[in-house]
């Protein structure tokens, strides 16, 4: 049985190109992290300007709450519909997916490459993005008298934060403040099963070619944390490291969670070079969750938070 | 060839397996899971059946991933001789010449079809490099004769032009563009027992350029005198073509697209020993193997338990030796 904790090492330096290469595969991933510290004032508006501060740290300013909205990133779609506000939406990214009617938005291309002018073809009055390679847009956009907020958090309480500055700008905050409540539920509900418990030492797989996971500073991570467990890959650094499968097998994780999805299917683990002795293969503690629940910043990462905590502690939801 | 060349050559060939061989010993010895030295050899005794951690650590992850970054990095460095001197070009590579870029296309085909494992991949990956190499082949055949000029304009245009279909492919994948991204950088990570048992079907071709030795020698002088010389320039042509193919493709198909080793391998052990294939290429494929290797162990273990991406490392590696090795050779 797993008894050692692992390390949290300090994040050692890398070599430049590594280091652009990392930022390269985040922006593929969407992860960049930043400060999500939004401390706009409260939430009073109805008439007169709505200003917020987005992730990027950026004060976004709407004269009235916004009508043509474009999302470039599905996350922002989703939290749209989420709140009430999908029918504000005039575009939307080709990789939209949930809900149904996202898929028949008008699209402004793909999340990597969305297209200038095809967004301000649309005439929008918001403009949701994401972070990373998106962030070059921003300038382009707001010169143009399109108000742009980024959607970039790094924790399950920025998700949150996120959803209510949405709501002021698009004049859904009642719709927005009941997605957050139930957030917040799913987040209490989880405590309320699993702090006291131990935190069993758990692995997310993102990838098994080369085998990836989620690192320090990153939702994923944030969100093992909330659902009672150890993560694992945090000790790799910061985003969406890879990792090391001679350590994954020297630190033996209690429990593993290999994501499905967009990056394909996990398939057999015990057939892995290496994975058959693992605890969590022996003990039967391996899962397999839709990466959209939990590496998605929207409103379903609170199914994915319940989700993650059924699979870290099932002791917890037994008599449920 | 003068006696005191051929000494040369051998101390050369000497060297080359006393470096092989250290480097696959610390490949071996040294890892993010810090395995102590004697245990090591405790667990190297116990056998493969052993389910002791260290020991699955040993003989599951570590020996599986040293073997195939070393049969990968010997297939690229032969694969890179054949294609430049037969090339007589010392930019060629099998990255150049379409070869990798159709193998590349192959394996994205099996990622959007949803067939990325083995041995499908392996599968699309040789048949997509064997179909960029007929359209290349087809397009430089003039009466009968391969035009090898033509067969690397070609092969450079294909290339641009399975690169722009792979790109289309990543756009209209979607989803799955996360999955080719990772798949064209490159990595030994998360490969076992399943993929050296693939890339094992190098070894038999590796030794058919050896039987060529005089071929390629003589090819180097230019077609037109290997002619004179009797040598059959157009089947030597051939088998040279298809085996470098082959060698490519395997190669990519277990481990994705890594660079630069099948490009600076081959100059570097020019460099060391000359252009006779007799010595070039055995000393090519122990120092392919050599170079890759230890690439692969900075990969693992320089920030771990992350890694670094092994064809960065092998672009790190291999760059500097390079240039040292020019400079000193004008000097």
């Amino acid at each position: 049985m797993p008894t050692t904790r692992p390390r949290r090492l300090r994040r050692p330096p890398l070599v430049l190109a590594s280091a652009v290469l990392a930022a390269l595969l985040l922006a593929v991933l969407s992860g960049c992290g930043s400060a999500s510290d939004s401390a706009g004032p409260s939430p009073s508006a109805s008439a007169g300007p709505i200003t917020v501060t987005d992730d990027a740290g950026k004060e976004v300013t709407l004269a009235a709450p916004a009508q043509r909205v474009v999302s470039l990133a599905p996350s922002n779609t989703e939290t749209a519909f989420a709140i009430g506000a999908g029918a504000k939406l005039v575009a939307g990214t080709s990789y939209d997916d949930y809900p149904e009617e996202a898929k028949a938005l008008p699209k402004i291309g793909d999340f990597s490459t969305p297209s200038v002018e095809k967004i301000v073809a649309f005439e929008p009055d918001l403009v949701l993005a994401a972070g990373g390679i998106q962030e070059a847009l921003r300038d382009k956009l707001t010169g143009l008298g399109v108000a742009v907020y980024e959607v970039d958090p790094t924790s399950y309480d920025g998700v949150m934060e996120d959803l209510s500055e949405l709501g002021r700008l698009m004049g859904v905050e009642g719709e927005a403040a009941a997605v957050v409540a139930a957030m917040e539920g799913a987040k209490a509900d989880a405590a309320a099963k699993v702090s006291a418990l131990d935190k069993p030492v758990t692995f997310i797989e993102i990838y098994s070619k080369p085998l990836m996971t989620a690192g320090s500073g990153s939702f994923i991570d944030d969100l093992v944390g909330l659902a009672g467990g150890t993560n694992l890959g945090a000790s790799a650094g910061e985003g969406y490291p890879n990792f090391s499968t001679e350590v994954l097998v020297e630190q033996d994780p209690a429990v593993y969670v290999a994501m499905s999805g967009s990056m394909g299917e996990p398939g057999d683990l015990a057939k892995r070079s290496g994975f058959a002795d693992l605890t969590a293969v022996q003990s039967d503690r391996v899962y397999v969750i839709e990466d959209n629940l939990i590496a998605r910043p929207g409103p379903r990462l609170a199914v994915g938070l319940r989700k993650l905590a059924e699979m870290i502690h099932p002791e917890a939801f037994q008599t449920q | 060839m003068t006696g005191g060349a051929r000494g040369a050559g051998r101390l050369g060939l000497g060297l080359t397996l006393v470096v092989f061989v250290a480097c696959l010993a610390i490949s071996l010895a040294f890892g993010p899971a810090s395995l102590p030295l004697d245990k090591l050899l405790e667990y190297i005794g116990a056998g493969p059946g052993t389910s002791e951690p260290g020991g699955v650590i040993f003989w599951q992850i570590r020996l599986p991933r040293v073997l195939l970054a070393f049969i990968v990095g010997a297939a690229l460095a032969v694969a890179g001789v054949i294609l430049q001197d037969l090339f007589l070009n010392p930019l060629t590579d099998p990255y150049v010449t379409g070869v990798s870029s159709g193998a590349a296309l192959g394996a994205t085909v099996g990622i959007v079809l949803g067939l990325a494992m083995l041995p499908w991949v392996t599968a699309l990956a040789l048949a997509g490099g064997f179909a960029t190499l007929a359209v290349v082949w087809v397009a430089a055949r003039r009466r009968g004769r391969i035009d090898i000029y033509v067969l690397l304009l070609a092969g450079v245009t294909i290339s641009y032009l399975v690169t722009a279909v792979i790109s289309v492919l990543m756009i209209r994948a979607g989803e799955d563009m996360s999955a080719i991204v990772y798949w064209l950088l490159g990595s030994f990570s998360g490969r076992g027992w399943e993929e050296v048992q693939v890339a094992l079907l190098v070894l038999p071709i590796m030794v058919v350029p050896l039987f060529f030795t005089n071929e390629m020698d003589i090819m180097l002088q230019g077609e037109k005198r290997a002619l004179e010389l009797g040598v059959e320039v157009e089947r030597a042509k051939r088998v040279l073509l298809i085996v470098a193919a082959a060698l490519t493709a395997i190669a990519v198909s277990v481990s994705g697209v890594i660079g630069f080793v099948g490009l600076v391998v081959p100059h570097v052990v020019r460099l060391l020993v000359g252009p006779s294939h007799r010595r070039l290429l055995p000393i090519a494929l122990l120092g392919g193997a050599a170079l890759m290797g230890i690439a692969d162990l900075l990969s693992r273990t320089l920030v771990a338990p992350a890694e670094v991406p092994v064809g960065v490392v092998t672009t790190f590696v291999g760059a500097p030796l390079f240039i040292y090795l020019l400079r000193r050779r004008r000097s």
